[in-house]
């Protein structure tokens, strides 16, 4: 024990003193030489003898120590050496073989790990406060299949003064705002935080001091309202001045007090949004004007809620403390029993669910797709894997010839097994560095296109390395497991039977050579299903966009007036919206202008209940419009008239339907001229159908058109708040409307805020985020996928055809023409991808079931696209199996025998 | 006259008591253990280079022995080789091993 101690360290002292060791053996050597020369000469040989004597009996020095060195070194260690050197030249001399792999690699490993890298770092990563785990997200069930996750005010309020599982509940809720200073107007990312929002997370300010529950009373604290601002903004705005704290800045016209500076890593409870300034939620009714969220109550539901849990409480026990307080709280907080019973017939419940990573719009848009994402990156591993084993085998059972020479050569099975796996080592540690190497600009392009030019989003492109290195084993394992079948093989018994056969091909070669086929046919199913799915989601993307809203919201702008500070109501308030209107009517490139009082897709929702003579009542959605509406959004009008500026509410309560509610109220009945009635406080309202239009989406793309009435907004009546939008058509940039839009609202009346603009095209886009983004995720895979495969199959048959040398000579040489041996070569792929593509179809038509979910007006099994993905798969194919058939067809006969 | 080719051939770690022996009277280079061996078994054992410094150094891996550079008796730079604590230990099992093998060895020889 004690001897072998001393070797290790010895040895391991002789790794870094080699040269002087090397040294050492010689200069001993040489002088035992002199030593014995010197001998011989005192018995009185001459020089020239004693010279010869001495050489004779040492003989070559180098073999001497080769010898000493040998006692010196760690065997396995000058083995592995060798091997590397080996392996290096090996792979060196097969440039095709090493790209192939190292390529497929790259793409398995490095693409696959920046796409999970981005949704992890997007969905997954815990929010950067001390003990995230404790952090809860809580959410609304009703009769839904996912819970709501926006509270009124009142539900939240109700929430943040009960603690029985919470240490602190708060809220949140991000928007954009104006920040005005002397130079003019930035926009800003704001968030509305409630009081316990900072105490909550649990973080510090980098100066100053957080927002507290003083701050988030009516009216803000004694001093006005305060506000912290990110460290960003601090940069941004105050050049990092050291007295920001007790500045003032003016956030959509209402002043704030900075009180603090949040560190930068704070990103508030999303980690995508990064808002700049942070403000008390109790601002928000001096910040929205009288048509604000807060006062809106029950009817606006905008409040992100997340609690900190109680220590020692479970997610779990929370959420059944919430489910359990739920029907105090709305009984507590109902405006009246009709509201109450339809929530409770709805189940209405709260529920809190793990909030680690936070609050994240998108992770709740992604819940099933990230599962999908997730399924799609261990398909493109499991392709890479598969890639490699099938080239490997095929290389293996190329080798076999070579490995079977060197066994006979006296290597041993143990030494020929780690040569081999050390080749495959080599492999798949430079395709982990490829891969790794191709990350960041994957990751970036990626999400730049997921993020479509969205510049207040930020998405941490970092490479996760856990998942990463998750990645590189799993490739490494497959490697070193696919590398060592071909070890085996290759020594095991009855060797000697194959070198002696050379390439003649043997029953056993046969089998061996299947096994890389079926891989590669497994592969091509894969792939098939990728693009499938891939397919799929597109389609149901481009119908999406294509069913579109019902309106044409390319060139459409909104342009949100907030008139619930002004005076004006009644006829002059429409006289001011008619001014306006016709003002930016004349603007360069408008169309045409109308209002609305609700936005759609904007999530807002306004709807009571009518009925038609004899009929029951239906729950219809409701707009309130002016003139010109329809021509504006370019929703079609089916019969019957516009509403003029004219239609008062004196000459009775006119409205123009829409065909769903045409059909739902009226089936079968020509609308135009018939009543429909309200029930309001114990009286009947009538309202005289005089147009019927096409209909549009109302809350949400992905939904159907609800049954909608449109209310001209000249018979507003005097509850409904006086704020409306303008829709504007526009050919051509909007980019001065805004401007213009500011300038003919001050020039009437300067006291009006300045319009806000959003594009509703850009409002479509964003409401498609979800299924934007799978189908470009899916895409991506799909494209990754087919590259794999093409590689593999390229590979696997350039391998097979160039064993097949010998053979192909031969048939050459008896008369088989060129055309035939390419076909002979071709048809090997074509069989592969034929069998592959079939198991795919199967699985494919079985596994696109689960894709129903996220399809708009695309069956799972729409033909088109399952025809497609076959015609792509076999284009690739085609052009993957076409090198090696012509290389084969090149082949001379004679050279190619001579070879043998 | 009759060589010994590797004396690990004979009987398995011969040599390395030998050069045990050799070094218990103090250290010595190579060359010096050879002769002295070589010298002492009266021209009988003859020690061939190609087994004497793997043994050597075999024996220093092993920690059997020390080697220090030093000067020789005509002013070279010479390999020293010296026994450690252990190279001791194990020259004394080896003699020990040795006489009761050599003894047996004598005494079925000698049996009529």
């Amino acid at each position: 024990m004690k001897q072998q101690w001393h070797e290790l360290m010895l040895r391991s002292r002789a790794i870094f003193v080699k040269r002087r060791m090397e040294k050492e053996m010689a200069e001993e050597l040489a002088f035992h030489q002199a030593m014995l020369k010197e001998k011989l000469v005192r018995q009185g040989a001459s020089h020239e003898e004693a010279e010869r004597t001495a050489r004779l009996r040492f003989g070559d020095g180098r073999r001497w120590h080769e010898r000493l060195r040998e006692l010196w070194q760690f065997r396995w260690l000058e083995n592995l050496r060798r091997d590397l050197k080996y392996s290096l030249r090996v792979l060196r001399k097969s440039p095709g073989f090493t790209c192939v792999a190292i390529l497929t690699l790259a793409l398995g490993v490095g693409a696959n790990t920046t796409v999970f890298s981005i949704i992890n770092g997007l969905l997954l990563r815990p929010l950067p406060v001390p003990e995230s785990d404790r952090l809860v997200v809580l959410g609304i069930a009703q009769d839904q299949p996912n819970p709501s996750y926006s509270f009124p005010e009142p539900l939240f309020r109700a929430l943040e003064s009960r603690h029985e599982a919470f240490s602190s509940v708060f809220a949140s809720f991000s928007t954009e705002a104006d920040v005005k200073a002397d130079t003019g107007t930035e926009r800003a990312r704001l968030q509305m935080v409630s009081g316990d929002f900072f105490s909550g997370l649990e973080v510090a300010p980098l100066m100053g001091r957080v927002l507290t529950r003083a701050d988030d009373s009516k009216g803000g604290s004694p001093a006005g309202f305060a506000a912290v601002i990110s460290d960003s903004f601090w940069q941004r705005w105050f050049n990092r001045a050291s007295n920001v704290v007790g500045q003032k800045i003016r956030v959509d016209n209402t002043v704030f007090t900075v009180v603090g500076v949040m560190p930068k890593r704070f990103m508030g409870v999303n980690p995508l949004e990064r808002p700049e300034i942070f403000v008390p939620l109790a601002a928000e009714p001096a910040m929205d004007g009288a048509q604000n969220l807060t006062t809106a109550g029950l009817h606006a539901w905008w409040l992100n809620t997340m609690a900190r849990l109680q220590p020692g409480v479970s997610p779990a026990q929370a959420n059944a403390q919430v489910e359990a307080a739920s029907q105090s709280i709305l009984r507590e907080r109902a405006p009246d029993a009709n509201w109450l019973s339809k929530r409770e017939g709805e189940h209405f419940h709260f529920v809190a669910e793990p909030g680690s990573a936070g609050f994240t719009y998108i992770r709740l848009i992604f819940r099933k797709p990230l599962v999908a994402v997730f399924a799609m990156c261990g398909g493109v591993l499991l392709l890479a894997c598969l890639n490699l084993a099938s080239l490997l085998m095929a290389r293996g059972a190329a080798r076999q010839k070579e490995l079977a020479t060197k066994l006979s050569m006296g290597a041993t099975r143990g030494r020929l097994i780690q040569q081999l796996l050390l080749e495959s080592l080599l492999i798949s540690l430079a395709g982990t560095a490829a891969g790794l190497a191709v990350a960041p600009a994957i990751g970036e392009s990626l999400s730049a296109l997921l993020l479509g030019g969205q510049t207040e989003i930020n998405i941490d492109t970092r490479l996760d390395l856990r998942v990463f290195a998750f990645a590189a084993l799993v490739s490494l394992a497959a490697t070193l497991l696919v590398g060592l079948v071909p070890a085996l093989q290759a020594t095991s018994s009855g060797l000697n039977e194959q070198m002696k056969q050379g390439q003649h091909t043997t029953q056993a070669q046969e089998r061996n050579r299947m096994l890389p086929r079926v891989m590669m046919a497994f592969e091509v199913a894969l792939a098939l299903m990728l693009v499938v799915g891939a397919g799929l989601l597109t389609s149901s993307l481009v119908k999406l966009y294509r069913s579109g809203a019902g309106f044409d919201p390319r060139g459409l702008e909104s342009i949100a007036i907030s008139m619930d500070h002004q005076a004006l109501r009644g006829e002059a308030l429409m006289q001011f919206y008619r001014q306006v209107g016709e003002e930016l009517a004349r603007q360069p490139g408008v169309k045409a202008v109308s209002w609305q009082w609700v936005v759609p897709l904007a999530h807002m929702t306004w709807d009571e209940s009518f009925y038609a003579p004899g009929g029951k009542e239906e729950d219809i959605h409701e707009n309130s419009i002016a003139p010109d509406y329809f021509k504006t959004m370019r929703l079609p009008m089916f019969g019957g008239r516009d509403f003029r500026w004219n239609d008062r509410a004196a000459s009775g309560q006119k409205i123009i339907i829409n065909q769903a509610a045409a059909n739902l109220l009226l089936p079968g009945r020509n609308p135009l001229g018939q009543v429909l009635s309200k029930k309001d406080k114990g009286k009947v309202i009538p309202y005289e159908i005089v147009g019927v239009v096409g209909d549009a989406k109302y809350e949400d793309i992905r939904q159907a058109a609800p049954p909608t009435i449109y209310h001209p907004m000249t018979q507003a009546d005097a509850e409904q708040p006086p704020s409306f939008n303008a829709v504007v058509r526009l050919e051509g940039g909007s980019g001065e409307l805004a401007s213009a839009a500011r300038a003919i609202v001050q020039k009437i009346n300067p006291e009006i805020p300045a319009p806000k603009i959003s594009s509703m095209e850009t409002m479509v886009d964003e409401s498609l985020s979800a299924e934007r983004t799978m189908a470009l995720l899916s895409g991506f895979f799909a494209l990754c996928a087919l590259m794999v495969t093409a590689i593999g199959l390229y590979g696997t048959l350039a391998y097979a055809t160039a064993r097949r040398t010998a053979e192909i000579g031969i048939r050459m040489a008896l008369g088989a023409k060129r055309m035939q041996v390419a076909r002979m070569v071709f048809a090997q792929n074509s069989a592969v991808a034929l069998a592959g593509s079939a198991a795919g179809l199967a699985c494919a038509l079985l596994g696109s079931k689960l894709l129903s979910s996220f399809l708009y007006g695309t069956s799972v099994r729409d033909p088109w696209i399952f025809a497609g993905a076959i015609v792509v798969l076999a284009l690739i194919a085609s052009a993957a199996s076409l090198l090696p058939a012509l290389r084969a067809a090149r082949i001379e006969p004679v050279r190619a025998i001579r070879c043998e | 006259m009759e060589s010994i080719h590797d004396s690990g051939d004979l009987i398995p770690g011969t040599l390395e008591m030998l050069i045990l022996k050799a070094l218990y009277r103090g250290p010595q280079h190579g060359y010096a253990v050879a002769e002295w061996i070589q010298g002492t078994s009266q021209q009988v054992l003859k020690v061939e280079e190609g087994a004497l410094y793997p043994a050597l150094h075999r024996m220093e891996l092993r920690g059997l022995l020390k080697a220090r550079w030093g000067t020789s008796e005509n002013n070279r730079r010479a390999k020293f080789y010296d026994l450690t604590a252990e190279g001791h230990k194990q020259l004394h099992t080896e003699s020990r091993r040795w006489a009761r093998l050599s003894s047996a060895v004598a005494f079925v020889m000698q049996a009529s």
